[in-house]
């Protein structure tokens, strides 16, 4: 009888967590390009660096945090490498992108868009709290911002989006 | 004890992480009533915004915006002359060819060392990434997008009961079909080249570790 090779466990615990998490990059992704196709060349490439580094990966619990960087890291160096042309959101709506489909629920529709048009600079934290489940200071960290200046574009980004629900919003901070 | 910070400050924490408000705010709101509301339709809103964001992907997959990819498969009257030939195949070398995919073997040693397979959303991805399509019916475990000529290959490892053997699927190299197969000795390694779809698929194993037998297996199905 062979015996099992040292580390099988973890290494099939890894697949099953990449298998898992793979829905959430492709929407963390999506959100970041605004494009579906973009999203799955990130996410494709996210998982090929992650399979190839994932002796780096000591604590489970840090794998989302850590998929979720590469996941930017690769988004940004898609652009770079291949000078995508920046996303026209009127294409995007006018072509009723499926992406954004909602199986009947208007508002959520609505809501999306509101998301698609926010700035990059509140759009991209909010996704990462939300969507993505870090913390202010794992985003600050991240993004290269103090925790305050995160806060506060956390806050623009729910200020715009109150809006859509005809709540008044707030005063904004400097 | 009174509230110290403002309905401002108080707003901008709630605003920036309604999940996590400090016990300064939640005092704060114990007290003031506009803020109380506004934290109340701040996580109201938040349900709703953790929806909007969880994007329904059996719609992320309609109308899917690429081309699809290229597929791999063999003639069959190329893999029964191949199975029926016992590996006695045709020796043209292409010396050139030959010794770039060697060298290119040569440079990933840590190729053949992984014997679990690869995921299989991991080795969709490499496919994906090269625009090949490729079903292989032994465990691969090794995957890797890699350069060569000039467009991305998949550099798959997989295991046979032989050992390791390496598939690279080089969809942009056209072999001469007449050839049908060109096995080649190249260093410590040989191999064989063979026509696949509007490329070709190279099969590559140390010396002394035979594929014959797994070839069935390695190539591509026949449509």
């Amino acid at each position: 009888m062979n015996p099992r090779p040292r580390g099988t466990t973890a290494t099939s615990a890894f697949a099953r967590l990449l298998e898992t998490l793979r829905p959430d990059l492709v929407r963390f992704a999506f959100w970041l390009a605004r494009d579906r196709a973009v999203a799955e060349d990130v996410v494709q490439e996210t998982l090929i660096r992650a399979w190839k580094s994932r002796e780096e990966i000591k604590d489970p619990a840090a794998t989302r945090p850590w998929l979720l960087t590469i996941v930017r890291r690769e988004h940004a160096r898609l652009y770079e490498r291949k000078r995508l042309p920046t996303v026209d959101l009127a294409d995007v709506e006018a072509q009723g992108d499926p992406a954004l489909a909602s199986d009947g629920d208007a508002g959520l529709d609505d809501l999306r868009r509101a998301i698609l048009q926010l700035p990059d600079e509140y759009r991209e934290p909010l996704v990462m709290q939300v969507l993505g489940g870090l913390t202010t200071s794992e985003i600050a960290a991240q993004l290269g911002l103090t925790q305050p200046a995160v806060l506060t574009r956390l806050f623009r980004a729910r200020n715009k989006l109150r809006e859509i629900y005809g709540l008044a919003p707030a005063e904004d901070v400097e | 004890m009174s509230s110290v910070i403002d309905c401002k400050h108080a707003r901008l924490q709630i605003g920036g992480e309604p999940q996590g408000l400090s016990a300064e705010v939640a005092q704060h709101i114990a007290t003031c009533a506009a803020c109380s509301k506004f934290r109340d339709e701040t996580l109201a809103m938040e349900g709703r915004l953790k929806s909007a964001l969880e994007l329904p992907l059996h719609h992320f997959r309609e109308s899917p915006s690429r081309a699809a990819p290229r597929r791999f498969a063999l003639a069959a009257s190329i893999v029964l002359a191949l199975l029926a030939g016992g590996g006695v195949w045709l020796l043209r070398p292409q010396p050139v060819l030959a010794t770039e995919l060697v060298e290119h073997v040569r440079h990933e040693p840590d190729s053949w060392g992984s014997r679990e397979p690869v995921p299989p959303e991991v080795l969709a991805a490499v496919l994906a990434k090269a625009g090949v399509r490729y079903d292989p019916r032994l465990p691969v475990t090794y995957a890797s997008p890699c350069p060569f000529r000039g467009h991305i290959v998949p550099h798959l490892v997989v295991q046979t009961e032989r050992g390791p053997v390496t598939v690279m699927l080089l969809s942009h190299i056209k072999t001469d079909v007449e050839t049908q197969g060109t096995t080649f000795q190249e260093g410590e390694y040989h191999g064989i080249v063979l026509p696949a779809g509007s490329g070709s698929i190279a099969v590559l194993a140390p010396k002394g570790r035979e594929f014959d037998g797994a070839l069935k297996d390695l190539l591509p199905t026949v449509p």
